[in-house]
């Protein structure tokens, strides 16, 4: 019953519930939103390691070390949220980031032996450049050229890596100022690492950027309906193609980063940082279908597989026990954030995936035809 | 390491069963506080190695060569008594992965870590840090400043390669032309592989050497170096492949060029793949490292360490040639890479 | 008689061999509401699509408040104040009825924040509710993703979006076809306030009784041409029937 002719009453009765919604129960909302369920996962997560291995899981320094695992993969994180908001994906961030480190490193190396930050900024702005222009690459050949995104950033991944042997013949290249490894490799401010700095203020402003402003109400509104875009008049490839860039652009920052930690281009690394990346933007509760998504859930479900790794090692637990203990935890976490969301989304009893892509389909035809 | 800022939850007897970090303060750092250390702490005292923890961190899972190497920590482990034993290691080679890996290890106080880094620079600082709370010893791999290290063990690669060519001079003894097939320049471990192998041709005035190609981990193109180097030398007797992609192009390119039987193939390693090509006759040889003495002596270098006794700072471990003839032997048997323990 | 505030004169379309119009005449004044009715493939939403620029016409005229005019995109339409709600609704199903109502004219903050792409949230909230309650439309809830409401709703959301940003004229493609008989009531209601409001409403509906329940005048389109056009009160079912179908003749009003 969307329409009523007489009730200018029961509207403001309406609105007035709104506001008098008792704390609890918008404390109960707080507590069914996605991002809080995969941040209750990971406490007992936490909790259930600090229980079986209270004096190594539970410290300062474990936390810290964590931390500082996530951060990289954080960074990607953001642009990957909003790539998969547009209903995309990203698999080339992994070799965009190892492509930049390497153009930040020659850039570094060819202006002279200095250590001092006016080298390291050339290598920054190399650096950042490098993951931009991958970011526009994606983004034109997405919107423009209209390939499937999976199947353009599998080419560029491969591209990114390929020219980066190219560039160096395969050898890792490790001119990296000290006074990039200093202080942003190694480096802290009141006793928190610089990585960790720099990744949180990445997310904090990706938060904004999504929730705030134009720029994110659009990714979300081309992701969950293109069409209707158009109609009201966006430019959803020039959208598009700025999302793919703000990756890119981010890819590029992972790249200095990567560079400073590792001192080195790490050419032989990093290709499975696609499929970590992503698998935490799932976990964190952003669509694959697009439309939807956070980027502090993108942060948490990185530190669900970061921590659990952590709690294995340290319990000794094998190798490839791991792999599977985190790849059924995926699984089972979209799982879950997809019955849930079908049952959300239509306030019914439909609550299977299936009547989940059942649904889908039916909007995709009623759109076509 | 970092003790004290461990922070204790309920249940801390329940959950003891399952800490490996038990035994954490019996590293030496901790070795001055003594009241509930006191068992561990005997291994101070030297008289035997009870309690003590070694992590094994490998390059990567999953490869023979590393499997080989665990199997040798866990027998020496076993010989010296009294060692708790807990393997790590990456999906994937990857720098990346393996420094995580490094961190939760470290969370664990083990009192000693057996590590082949991924790196030569990335993991420098985090084994650095490690290395303030456990021995550190660095097996197959090092990184570049390796003086926090109790002892570097990896094989002595230029040997190896002289080894290689005393498998060719073995198999053609008149001498004649030969020609390595490098995967690519600029690593390391193979680059001195190459180099022995040149000392020792240039030392021999019956053979002669024509040179190293690079085939890339292709092997199709070891295979059109091999066709191409035949038409300049006709003669060429023997190959030396040093990974199993180049000594699988070659004996196509051989066989190509309709030579199969007059130019011998060695290669190098001896995982199920390099034993595969050796018994179909692929390679006529093959020269395999020592990855179990890798290990046993890497715990052996750790424990010296823990005791207070003398180590190595550096330890060479040498090869094993392998032939279609020794292959069945339990000489040969024993030199092949474990799949399993 | 005043000047019609949109009018087509004369326009033809073809799509390869198939003709879908040809030289249809439509017409709307200020404050009437204009139902278009016609057969499958009659060319209803062909001559939609042209008035709304979605297409451009092979030959014809368009002439919006007596002047002609050139329409190369629906941006150019809605500038004049000319919306319409296709069938498909075209909302974004993830974004709440405010994100939808402002997508694409999203209001900034003044200044640098505004340069910088922060948008006005509260405001665009409260001018949003008003708008929907001023055409009382009711919205349960203005912060839940579009996608979880019901059928009537979304169309009433999507009617009063457009609504919202028509300052001129608003064409509406099926509005009923998939709701229930009160929601149905509902959006007939939202229509004439729309009406009421001196928007020209041009309806486009198969359903009969409700086109001469709600409209003023109603032109029947048939074979891409305009065949008729009648006052709503002066005519039935059966005559509008006829003349879709060209039992009867029409009386060409153009």
């Amino acid at each position: 019953m969307s329409l009523e002719t007489e009730d200018a009453v029961k509207l403001r009765d309406t609105e007035d519930s709104v506001i008098r919604q008792p704390f609890t129960s918008r404390l109960g909302d707080a507590i069914k939103s996605q991002a809080m369920q995969i941040v209750l996962v990971w406490l007992a997560i936490v909790v259930i390691f600090s229980v079986l291995s209270p004096d190594a899981f539970l410290s300062v320094s474990n936390f810290r070390n964590i931390a500082i695992s996530v951060s990289i993969l954080a960074i990607l994180g953001v642009g990957t949220t909003f790539i998969i908001v547009t209903g995309g994906i990203d698999l080339s961030m992994g070799s965009v980031l190892v492509f930049s480190g390497v153009v930040a490193s020659m850039v570094m190396e060819n202006v002279g032996t200095g250590q001092g930050w006016g080298v390291a900024i050339l290598g920054i702005v190399a650096a950042l450049a490098s993951g931009l222009a991958w970011g526009l690459l994606n983004g034109f050949l997405v919107a423009k050229a209209k390939v499937p995104p999976m199947i353009v950033t599998l080419g560029t991944f491969g591209a990114a890596l390929g020219l980066s042997q190219v560039l160096t013949g395969g050898i890792d290249l490790r001119a990296s100022p000290d006074v990039l490894v200093d202080t942003v490799g190694f480096g802290s401010l009141f006793g928190v690492p610089s990585l960790v700095i720099i990744a949180t203020t990445v997310v904090i402003i990706g938060i904004v950027l999504l929730n705030h402003t134009r720029f994110g109400l659009r990714t979300s509104a081309v992701g969950s309906n293109a069409e209707a875009c158009r109609r009201v008049g966006i430019n959803v490839d020039r959208q598009l193609i700025k999302v793919y860039a703000f990756a890119g652009l981010l890819a590029g920052l992972a790249g200095v980063l990567n560079l400073s930690f590792f001192r080195s281009t790490t050419i032989a690394g990093h290709s499975l940082t696609n499929l970590d990346v992503i698998a935490g933007v799932v976990i964190g509760g952003t669509s694959l279908f697009g439309g939807i998504g956070t980027v502090f859930g993108t942060l948490v479900g990185l530190f669900i597989p970061a921590t659990l790794r952590n709690g294995f090692v340290i319990l000794g637990v094998e190798p490839y026990w791991q792999q599977v203990v985190v790849g059924a935890f995926l699984v089972g976490a979209v799982y879950v954030d997809q019955t849930r969301r079908a049952a959300n989304s239509r306030g019914t009893t439909k609550t299977s995936l299936y009547s989940r892509i059942f649904h889908r389909n039916r909007n995709t035809n009623r759109r076509e035809s | 390491m970092r003790h004290n800022t461990t922070i204790k939850v309920a249940s801390v007897a329940a959950a003891m069963a399952f800490t490996l970090a038990a035994c954490s303060t019996s590293s030496e750092t901790d070795a001055e506080s003594t009241d509930s250390a006191a068992s561990s702490s005997s291994a101070e005292a030297g008289s035997s190695t009870e309690d003590l923890s070694v992590a094994f961190i490998q390059g990567v899972i999953g490869d023979n060569f590393y499997i080989s190497m665990e199997c040798g920590v866990r027998a020496a482990a076993e010989d010296l008594g009294g060692i708790d034993v807990s393997v790590q290691g990456g999906q994937k080679w990857d720098p990346a992965l393996q420094q995580p890996i490094v961190t939760s290890v470290m969370a664990t106080n083990p009192d000693a870590i057996l590590i082949a880094p991924n790196d030569i620079s990335a993991l420098q600082r985090p084994l650095e840090e490690a290395a303030e709370g456990s021995e550190i010893v660095l097996v197959d791999t090092t990184v570049e400043d390796p003086s926090f290290a109790v002892s570097e063990i990896a094989s002595d690669n230029v040997g190896g390669g002289a080894a290689a060519f005393e498998a060719i001079k073995e198999m053609v003894p008149d001498g004649g032309q030969v020609l390595v097939i490098d995967n690519q320049p600029g690593i390391s471990t193979s680059d001195a592989r190459v180099q022995g192998f040149e000392e020792a041709v240039n030392a021999d005035d019956s053979f002669e050497y024509v040179g190293v190609q690079y085939a890339k981990n292709e092997p199709a193109k070891a295979a059109e170096i091999v066709t191409s180097t035949l038409q300049r030398y006709p003669d060429l007797k023997a190959i030396f492949a040093t990974n199993i992609f180049s000594a699988e192009g070659a004996a196509t390119g051989i066989e190509q060029a309709g030579v199969a039987g007059e130019v011998q193939v060695v290669g190098f390693d001896a995982g199920p793949a390099q034993v595969e090509a050796l018994e179909d006759g692929t390679v006529q040889a093959l020269i395999a490292q020592q990855p179990y003495q890798i290990g046993y002596q890497g715990v052996e270098q750790a424990v010296a360490a823990l005791k207070g006794e003398p180590t190595e700072a550096k330890i060479q471990t040498g090869f094993s040639i392998i032939t279609k003839e020794t292959l069945g032997t339990d000489e040969g048997q024993a030199a092949l890479y474990a799949s399993t323990c | 008689m005043t000047t019609p505030i949109y009018e087509a004169r004369d326009i033809s379309r073809s799509y390869g061999s198939v003709r879908a119009l040809e030289g249809a005449n439509f017409d709307v004044y200020p404050g009437e509401i204009s139902a278009l009715i016609g057969d499958n493939g009659a060319g209803k939403s062909t001559l939609v699509r042209i008035l709304s620029g979605a297409e451009q016409p092979n030959g014809g005229q368009i002439l919006f408040n007596g002047e002609p005019i050139q329409l190369e995109t629906p941006t150019d339409a809605r500038s004049r104040g000319i919306e319409t709600v296709f069938q498909d609704l075209a909302l974004a199903n993830h974004l709440d009825p405010i994100q939808n109502m402002y997508l694409g004219r999203e209001l900034m903050k003044p200044g640098v924040m505004g340069a910088l792409g922060f948008m006005q949230r509260s405001a665009m909230k409260n001018e949003g509710k008003r708008a929907f309650s001023e055409l009382g439309a009711t919205v349960r809830n203005f912060s839940g993703p579009v996608g979880g409401m019901s059928g009537g709703q979304r169309q009433a959301i999507a009617v009063a979006r457009a609504a919202a940003w028509a300052s001129e004229v608003i064409f509406l493609d099926e509005p009923t076809a998939a709701l229930g008989v009160v929601q149905t009531k509902g959006v007939m209601d939202l229509i004439r306030r729309i009406r009421d409001k001196g928007i020209a409403v041009v309806l486009i509906s198969h359903s009969m009784p409700h086109v001469l329940d709600v409209a003023d005048r109603v032109h029947v389109l048939r074979h891409g041409k305009r065949v008729a056009v009648m006052e709503a009160k002066h005519t039935n079912v059966e005559e509008l029937v006829g003349a879709m179908t060209g039992a009867l003749d029409g009386k060409e009003a153009a």
